[in-house]
C-alpha cells in the first residue's frame, strides 16, 4: 500500500466518525458471487485499431503519460490492478439482440444519481417493415469515448479530459459554464446539458467499475446479452463481426467512435424513426443505410413564427449584433483612413466616435446576451481555457479583442471630437488640447483600429468556425460563412447608413457618395447572403444527411416564413440596388429605411431558423423519451410540469 | 495534448458506501429475482443491486427491480390511517385504534343486517406468503365471509384452474432451467422481453449456447415474435383452435407418445374425437395460420426429444383461458412433456407472490391448495386453528369478478381491498365505478394513498411496502424466496402481517385462534400446514436461515431433505393430484364468444404490459427513471389504418367501445395488424374504460385482451387538456 493510499484511509477515517472503515480502498465492491459476465475479459490485444491508431494509450502518448497512474477517482488514490488499464476500451452493441428493455439506461440512471431528464445512456429504435413482417431495431447509445473526441476540442473551459486510463473521455462538471457547446458537437448526444443545474454532465465509463475488473454498469446490467465492452477491436465470445455502422447510426468518420457493433439480421431497406425527426435511413446498393427526409410533416407550408423563438435567441442576437457592429466600425474607420468622400467628411464630425461606441455597445450587449445563454453566466471567465483546440474559446478572444481595441481606438479619438473636448473644457474648465494632443494621437488610434478589425475578423472567422460542425450537417456548409459575413455587410453598412447620412446632411455636406458607397455595400452584403442561401437551400435538399431533414422543416413547419423571409430579401436587394440609381431625396431616404427595417425582419428571422432548424446526427429516439416532439408537447401542454415525466418545463 | 495533460480535472462519481447488503426479493413481478439492498452508515439504503449468487437471476434485475428500493420515499406514501363518513366528504387522519375499531364494527354491522358474506374481501399478489396465511385466517376463520378472492383473478386464474382440471393441482410443474434442456419451445402469448426480462435472459442465455427452435404465437410483433424462429400471428382468442389443430396433426400422423399417454393420462379417446374437427384446413380459417404452417408446428414440436409451453395473459385473459391452459396441458402430455428435462407447461406468472396467494391465502379454499369442498380439509384446518370446522363454508364463494357484480346487485355491501386498484384494473371501468358507489363501506389498504380506488374508500389503512416488511415470496417456477426488512414502515404505515393480526383481535374468532407475533413464527406454522402424504406443496423442510442462504428453495422441500435444493420439477414419476394419479386430457371445443371487430367498432382492442411499468402504475409511475419511458396513454396503430381515417403520428385520438371511451397518443407502427390497436393497460382512465372482460366459464378470469373499438378524431387541444387532467402522477 503506498503512501497516498494510506494517506486517503486516515483522512477518511478523521472526516467520516461512523463511516466506512477504509480497510479497502478499492473503488467498487464486487459482488458476492460476481458472474463471469460482468468480468472483463481480454486476453488478446491488437497494436492498432482499425484507424491505425495506436491501442496502448502509453504508446499512443509517445510515454507522456505515466502507466500506473492514479485516477484518483473522488481523490482516491489507488491505483486499479486492471491489467488493460492503458488500453481504449469500447463498447460492443450487438444490435440484433437488443429487446429495448431499459436495464443499462436504469444501472446507469441507479449508479450516477441522474434525475429523470437526464441520461447517460438512451435506448431508442428504427423499425421498417409491413406487419407481419416488421422489424424493429433498439439502440442503446451512451458516450463512445472517441479517438478524436470533438467534445474535448469543442470546450472553451477544458472540462473534458481524454485519459491515457482506458481512454475514457471524461467531463468535469464543476468546471463546465454549461454553454453546451459539446452537446453540439457530440454527433451521438453524448454530454447531457442539464438546464436545471446549468451544467453538462456525460458516461463516466464507469472507470471505479473498470479498475477492479469490472465492465461497466450498463454491460453488466443488460438482459439481452446487446451490450458488451472490453479492448477496443476484441469481438467478444459468441460474436463474428465488428462493425462501425448500424442503420440510424452517425458516419463514424466525424470522430473514430469507440464501438463496435454486430448487426447481421437482415433489416427492411428501409428503417423509419418514432421520434419526431423528419429522417429516416435508407439501405444504399452497398448495404450501408444512410439518412433520408422522411416527410412526417406532409408538403403544407406553414408560418409558425412563434416556434421561431428558442433557446438559443441570446445566440440569434449575439451573432446579428457583432457582426453589425463590425460592419458598421469596418466601413466607417476604413473609409476614414482611406480618405474615401463622405466617409472621410464623417470622420471629422462629432458623430464618429459615437458611432463607434454604437458598435461597442452592440457588441457587448451580443456577448452579455450570449453569457446569459450559459448555465452558469458567473463562469464566462473560463471561455479562454482552450485556445488550443476550440473555436468557442477562439472566437471569443477574437471578439474581446475587438471589443478592446475599440475602447482603445475610441478613447484615443475622444481627444478630436468636438463634443467630448466641448464637455470637458465645460466640466474641468481648461481645453484638453492641453492635456494631450490631439494630432499625436491620430496614429495610435488608427493602430487600435486596424488591431480592433484584425479581432474582428478573426473573431468572424472562428464564429463561423463554430457552426461548421459535421454532427449538425445543416450548418455544415459554406453558407454560414456567407450567412456571417453578408450580415456583417448589409447590416453593417445599415448601421454606419443610419448614422453617417443624417450626420452629413445635418452638417450640410454632401451625403451622395457616402450613401452610394454604404448603399452599395449593403447591396454586395445581400447578395452575398442570397448566392450562400441559394446554394444553401440547393444542397441541402439533394443531401443525403439529416441536412435534408432541416431543410423540409424550413420548406414546410416554417414554410411561409421562410418564403417570406427569402422574398423580403430579394426585394431588398432590388430596393436598394434601384435606390443607388436615383438622386437621393426625401422619399429616397424614406425608401432606404424602409428597406432598413426589411433588412432587420430578415435578418431575425434568418437568423432564428438558422438555429431552429438544425437536426443533429444523432441517434433515433423512442415515442416518449428522446423524442423532441413529445417533448415540445409536454412543455406547451403543462405535463412537464410533473418531474417524472421526464422533461424539463420552459424554465424562465 | 489530450492525454498528458499535467492537471487533470477530478473525477467524481456517486459512490454510496455501504455498510451491509441485505437480502430481499423483488417485490414486482414473479420472476423471483433476489436484490440486495444496501443500507449506508447514516442507516438509510443507498443503492441496491442484483445477487449475483442467486440461481434465478444471477445477478440481473429489469429497469423496475433495479429502480425499486426509491419506492419508500417516492410521492403519495400513505403515512396515516384516513377515515370518513361518506366518501363524498374530505378525509380525516385518525389513529390505527379508532380505524381498525370502526372497521370492524363496520363489518359486523354488514354482516349482521345483510348476512355474513354481505362483507367481501379482495386482496392482491403483491404481499409477503406469511400476510396471506394471517389474512386467510383472519377472513375465512375470523370474519367468515365466502366472499374472498384476489386480484390474482384477474391474471393468473386461467393458469390456476387449468392446471386443477389437468394435473389435478395448482403449481407450475416446470421451471426457468428448463431452457437449457429443451429442444423446443413454444410461447403463447408471452412477451418475456417486456414482461419478464429476466425470464428472457435466461432464456436467451440457453439459446446462445445452444440454439433450439422458439414458436411464438402471437397477433403483435413483440420482441420475441421478432426473434422467433417461428411467428404465428394469431387471431386474438383463438389458440385453442390452433392448439387442437396441431393436436389433429399429432394424433393423425401418430407423432403422440403413445406410453406416455397410456401409462398417465385418462381421456385421450374423447380428446382424439374432439380435435379430429380441427383439421388444419378448416382451423386455419378461424385461427389465421395457414393449413401448411400449423403442420410443419406440430410435426416440429412433437418430434422434438423435448418440448416446452410457456404462457402468460395471451392465453390467460381470454374467455378460452382454463381451456387454453388445459390445451397447453394436453399438447405436453400427448407429447410426453411433462415432468421432464426441457419438457412442461411451464405458466408464467404476472404478481411476485401470486404463487403465495395462490398457495395459502385461502381465496379459494384453505391454505396449502385444500379445498373447502372437502370435509377432511375444513376439518384439518379448522382443528389446526382451534375453530369449529362448521364455520367454513363448503364450497368456495364468489371470486373478484362475480363479487363486483354481486356489489352492482346489492348483494355485497361493503368491500375491504387489499394492495388492489379494482378502479383501474378491472374491465368495463364505467360499470365498475357505479358498483363503487354503491358500496356502504369500503376499507383501501394500499402502500398509496393517492391510489385511484381510495376515491370511493372510507377508511384508508396505509400500509407498508416491500423490505419495510419481512417475509416470502414464491415465484413461477414455486421459487421461495426471502425478504429481509430492511427498513422501517414509511410515517404511520404498518405491514399488512401487523394490520391482519390486529384486526383478527377484534373479532371473536380472533380470540381463540393464535396469531403468532412475527412473520417467521407465521412461517414455521405454515410448515405444520405443509406436511402430508403425496402433497406436492410442502415446504416443511425450509427455514428462513436456509432460504437466505440457497436464495431461494423450491416447493417441494420436505423436512429432512439433504442439501438446499427443492425439486425443480412437478410429476417427474408421471403421478398426478389427481384421485387416480393420472392426468386428464380435456377435450377442448371452441366457442367463439367474443366481442369482434364490425363494422360499428372495426378494430380488435388489445391490452398489454410495457416493460417500465407495473399493473396500474401505482408505483412505477411515481419513479421518474421508468415512468419516463411512457409517461401518457398511447396506442399503436397501423399505419395504412391510421393513414386511412386521417390520424397523424403523436396526435390524439379517442377510442370508443360499446362501455366508455379512452383519449390516447397514437403511435403509428406496423407491430400491430391494420385491424387492431394495442394499448398498455397501465393508465388510470385508459383501456380499462374500453374494454368488455368476458369471463372464463372456469377460471372467471376476464377476456381483457379481446373487444372491439372504433377510433374517433378528437380536438387536439381538448384531448391535451384531458390528458394532463388526468394524470396526477
Amino acid at each position: 500500500m503506498n503512501d497516498d493510499v494510506k494517506q486517503f484511509q486516515a483522512i477518511q477515517q478523521l472526516e467520516s466518525g461512523d463511516k466506512p472503515p477504509c480497510e479497502s480502498v478499492e473503488h467498487w465492491e464486487i459482488r458476492t458471487e460476481e458472474r463471469p459476465y460482468a468480468f472483463l475479459s481480454d486476453e488478446e490485444i491488437a497494436e492498432e485499431n482499425r484507424y491505425g491508431q495506436k491501442i496502448d494509450l502509453i504508446e499512443l502518448t509517445e510515454q507522456q503519460a505515466p502507466a500506473n497512474r492514479s485516477l484518483f477517482i473522488n481523490e482516491n488514490p489507488a491505483v486499479g490492478a486492471n491489467p488493460n488499464r492503458n488500453k481504449q476500451h469500447a463498447f460492443f452493441f450487438t444490435a440484433d439482440n437488443c429487446i429495448g428493455c431499459h436495464a443499462c439506461e436504469s444501472a446507469c440512471a441507479e449508479k450516477n444519481e441522474t434525475p429523470a431528464h437526464l441520461s447517460f445512456r438512451s435506448v431508442g429504435y428504427v423499425e421498417g417493415g409491413s406487419y407481419p413482417d416488421y422489424q424493429r431495431m433498439n439502440i442503446s447509445m451512451a458516450c463512445n469515448h472517441c479517438d478524436d473526441p470533438v467534445c474535448l476540442k469543442g470546450c472553451p473551459t477544458r472540462a473534458y479530459t481524454k485519459h491515457a486510463e482506458y481512454g475514457a473521455v471524461l467531463q468535469d462538471p464543476d468546471t463546465c459554464f454549461g454553454c453546451g457547446y459539446c452537446t453540439w458537437v457530440c454527433p451521438y448526444n453524448a454530454p447531457q446539458l442539464d438546464p436545471i443545474m446549468g451544467q453538462v454532465s456525460k458516461c463516466n465509463m464507469c472507470v471505479d467499475r473498470l479498475e477492479v475488473g469490472l465492465k461497466p454498469a450498463c454491460v453488466s446490467a443488460c438482459v439481452g446479452n446487446a451490450l458488451d465492452f472490453g479492448v477496443v477491436e476484441n469481438i467478444p465470445q459468441n460474436r463474428e463481426e465488428a462493425k462501425v455502422s448500424i442503420p440510424g447510426f452517425p458516419d463514424p468518420e466525424i470522430t473514430h467512435p469507440n464501438i463496435r457493433f454486430q448487426q447481421m439480421k437482415e433489416l427492411p431497406e428501409e428503417m423509419k424513426r418514432t421520434d419526431s425527426a423528419p429522417v429516416k435511413y435508407h439501405k444504399d446498393k452497398h448495404g450501408d443505410y444512410k439518412p433520408r427526409v422522411d416527410p412526417k410533416q406532409g408538403k403544407a407550408k406553414h408560418w409558425n413564427l412563434t416556434r421561431l423563438s428558442s433557446r438559443e435567441n441570446p445566440l440569434v442576437l449575439f451573432t446579428l449584433l457583432s457582426q453589425a457592429a463590425i460592419g458598421a466600425f469596418a466601413f466607417t474607420f476604413v473609409g476614414a483612413q482611406l480618405n474615401i468622400p463622405g466617409l472621410a467628411e464623417f470622420a471629422q464630425t462629432s458623430l464618429y466616435v459615437p458611432l463607434a461606441a454604437l458598435s461597442l455597445l452592440m457588441v457587448g450587449l451580443g456577448l452579455f446576451m450570449s453569457t446569459t445563454h450559459l448555465g452558469k453566466p458567473l463562469r464566462f471567465y473560463r471561455g479562454f481555457n482552450n485556445l488550443r483546440h476550440s473555436p468557442v474559446c477562439r472566437e471569443g478572444l477574437g471578439i474581446a479583442g475587438f471589443m478592446g481595441f475599440l475602447s482603445l481606438h475610441i478613447l484615443l479619438s475622444l481627444p478630436a471630437n468636438s463634443l467630448f473636448a466641448g464637455y470637458w473644457q465645460a466640466v474641468t474648465g481648461s481645453a484638453v488640447s492641453s492635456l494631450v494632443d490631439p494630432v499625436k494621437l491620430q496614429t495610435p488610434a488608427a493602430v487600435c483600429g486596424f488591431l480592433a478589425l484584425l479581432c474582428a475578423a478573426a473573431g468572424l472567422y472562428y464564429m463561423m468556425r463554430c457552426y461548421r460542425i459535421p454532427a449538425r450537417p445543416f450548418w455544415n456548409h459554406w453558407q454560414v460563412a456567407t450567412a456571417f459575413f453578408g450580415s456583417s455587410c448589409s447590416l453593417g453598412a445599415l448601421v454606419a447608413m443610419a448614422v453617417v447620412i443624417p450626420t452629413l446632411a445635418i452638417a450640410g455636406a454632401p451625403v451622395n457618395q457616402a450613401l452610394t458607397l454604404l448603399g452599395a455595400l449593403l447591396c454586395v452584403g445581400v447578395a452575398i447572403e442570397l448566392i450562400g442561401l441559394y446554394h444553401h437551400a440547393r444542397d441541402m435538399s439533394a443531401a443525403e444527411h439529416e441536412g435534408a431533414a432541416s431543410h423540409y422543416v424550413q420548406c414546410t413547419t416554417f414554410g411561409r416564413s421562410y418564403w417570406l423571409r427569402n422574398t423580403l430579401l430579394g426585394l431588398c436587394l432590388l430596393v436598394s440596388l434601384a435606390l443607388l440609381t436615383v438622386e437621393p431625396n426625401i422619399w429616397i431616404m424614406a425608401a432606404w429605411g424602409t428597406v432598413g427595417l426589411a433588412l432587420v425582419f430578415c435578418s431575425l428571422v434568418g437568423r432564428a431558423l438558422f438555429y431552429v432548424l438544425v437536426i443533429p446526427t444523432t441517434m433515433p429516439g423512442a415515442f416518449f423519451w428522446r423524442n423532441k416532439g413529445f417533448e415540445e408537447h409536454a412543455r406547451d401542454i403543462g405535463l412537464a410540469e410533473l418531474p417524472q415525466v421526464g422533461v424539463v418545463p420552459n424554465l424562465h | 495534448m489530450l492525454f498528458g495533460r499535467t492537471k487533470r480535472k477530478p473525477i467524481v462519481i456517486p459512490s454510496k458506501p455501504v455498510k451491509e447488503w441485505k437480502y430481499t426479493t423483488c417485490n414486482y413481478c414473479s420472476t423471483g429475482c433476489a436484490i440486495e439492498i444496501g443500507v449506508g452508515y447514516d442507516g438509510k439504503i443507498v443503492t441496491s443491486r442484483g445477487h449475483a449468487g442467486a440461481d434465478v437471476n444471477r445477478g440481473k434485475l429489469c429497469i423496475k427491480g433495479i429502480l425499486e428500493h426509491e419506492l419508500f420515499q417516492s410521492d403519495g406514501r400513505g403515512d396515516q390511517p384516513l377515515i370518513r363518513q361518506r366518501y363524498q366528504d374530505d378525509f380525516e387522519p385518525t389513529e390505527w385504534d379508532h380505524a381498525m375499531d370502526h372497521s370492524a364494527e363496520k363489518i359486523k354491522d354488514i354482516q349482521q343486517k345483510y348476512g355474513r358474506d354481505a362483507f367481501a374481501v379482495v386482496s392482491t399478489g403483491q404481499l409477503l406468503t406469511e400476510e396471506f396465511y394471517t389474512l386467510g385466517k383472519l377472513v375465512r376463520g375470523c370474519i367468515g365471509t365466502n366472499n374472498y378472492d384476489g386480484n390474482t383473478t384477474l391474471c393468473m386464474a386461467s393458469a390456476v384452474s387449468g392446471y386443477k382440471r389437468s394435473f389435478g393441482s395448482d403449481g407450475p410443474p416446470g421451471c426457468y432451467g428448463d431452457f437449457e434442456h429443451t429442444e423446443c419451445m413454444m410461447a403463447f402469448g408471452s412477451n418475456l422481453p417486456e414482461q419478464h426480462p429476466v425470464i428472457y435472459w435466461r432464456l436467451k442465455e440457453a439459446r446462445e449456447k445452444r440454439h433450439f427452435p422458439l414458436i411464438v404465437v402471437d397477433p403483435r410483433v413483440t420482441m420475441l415474435a421478432q426473434f422467433a424462429d417461428i411467428h404465428l400471428p394469431i387471431t386474438p382468442g383463438t389458440d385453442c383452435v390452433l392448439i387442437n389443430s396441431m393436436l389433429q396433426v399429432i394424433i393423425s400422423e401418430g407423432l403422440q407418445d403413445q406410453a406416455y399417454i397410456d401409462a398417465h393420462t385418462n381421456g385421450f379417446e374423447e380428446l382424439k374425437a374432439t380435435v379430429a374437427d380441427y383439421d388444419p384446413i378448416t382451423a386455419q380459417h378461424v385461427c389465421g395460420i395457414d393449413e401448411d404452417m400449423i403442420r410443419h408446428v406440430a410435426r416440429l414440436y412433437a418430434r422434438a426429444p423435448a418440448a416446452m409451453s410457456i404462457w402468460t395473459m395471451g392465453i390467460n385473459q381470454s374467455t378460452h383461458g382454463s381451456d387454453g391452459v388445459a390445451n397447453i396441458n394436453n399438447l405436453n402430455l400427448v407429447t410426453g412433456n411433462i415432468g421432464k428435462p426441457g419438457g412442461t407447461s411451464l405458466s408464467i406468472t404476472g404478481q411476485c407472490n401470486a404463487m403465495g396467494t395462490r398457495e395459502w391465502s385461502s381465496c379459494s379454499g384453505l391454505p396449502g391448495y385444500r379445498k373447502l369442498e372437502k370435509p377432511q380439509h375444513r376439518e384439518e384446518i379448522a382443528n389446526f386453528w382451534g375453530i369449529d370446522p362448521e364455520f367454513f363454508p363448503k364450497q368456495r364463494g364468489l371470486t373478484q369478478t362475480d363479487i363486483f357484480p354481486a356489489i352492482e346487485a346489492g348483494e355485497v355491501k361493503g368491500l375491504w381491498l387489499v394492495a388492489t386498484n379494482p378502479l383501474t384494473s378491472m374491465p368495463n371501468q364505467p360499470r365498475i365505478r357505479k358498483m363503487f358507489e354503491k358500496l356502504e363501506f369500503l376499507i383501501v389498504q394500499d402502500v398509496y394513498k393517492d391510489v385511484e380506488t381510495t376515491d370511493y374508500a372510507h377508511v384508508y389503512f396505509p400500509a407498508a411496502v416491500w423490505a419495510e416488511k419481512e417475509g416470502c415470496h414464491t415465484n413461477t417456477e414455486r421459487r421461495v424466496n426471502l425478504v429481509r426488512n430492511v427498513i422501517a414502515p414509511y410515517g404511520n404505515s404498518k405491514t399488512d402481517f401487523w394490520i391482519f393480526k390486529e384486526m383478527s383481535k377484534r373479532f371473536d374468532n380472533g380470540r381463540v385462534i393464535a396469531f403468532p407475533e412475527t412473520p417467521e413464527a407465521t412461517f414455521e406454522e405454515m410448515k405444520q400446514l405443509s406436511v402430508g402424504e403425496g402433497r406436492t406443496l410442502d415446504i416443511s423442510g425450509m427455514s428462513y436461515r436456509k432460504i437466505e442462504q440457497a436464495r431461494g428453495i423450491q416447493w417441494p422441500y420436505r423436512e429432512g431433505t439433504e442439501g438446499l435444493k427443492g425439486e425443480p420439477r412437478l410429476y417427474a414419476d408421471g403421478r398426478f393430484q389427481t384421485e387416480d394419479g393420472r392426468a386428464n386430457l380435456i377435450a377442448v371445443k371452441f366457442r367463439d364468444n367474443n366481442e369482434k371487430p364490425d363494422e360499428d367498432y372495426p378494430f380488435w382492442c388489445n391490452s398489454g404490459r410495457v416493460v417500465e411499468h407495473f399493473h396500474t402504475r401505482t408505483r412505477t409511475g411515481k419513479i421518474g427513471n421508468c415512468n419516463k419511458f411512457s409517461p401518457t396513454p398511447y396506442m399503436e396503430i397501423n399505419p395504412d389504418a391510421a393513414e386511412e381515417l386521417g390520424i397523424a403520428h403523436q396526435s390524439y385520438v379517442r377510442l370508443v367501445s360499446r362501455r366508455g371511451d379512452a383519449v390516447v397518443l397514437a403511435q403509428l407502427t406496423h407491430r400491430v395488424p391494420r385491424n387492431m390497436v394495442f394499448i398498455p393497460f397501465h393508465f388510470h382512465d385508459c383501456v380499462n374504460r374500453l374494454t368488455l372482460g368476458l369471463l372464463d366459464p372456469y377460471s372467471r378470469q376476464p377476456a381483457f385482451k379481446q373487444c372491439a373499438v372504433r377510433i374517433e378524431q378528437v380536438d387536439q387541444a381538448e384531448a391535451a387538456r384531458l390528458n394532463v387532467e388526468r394524470r396526477a402522477f
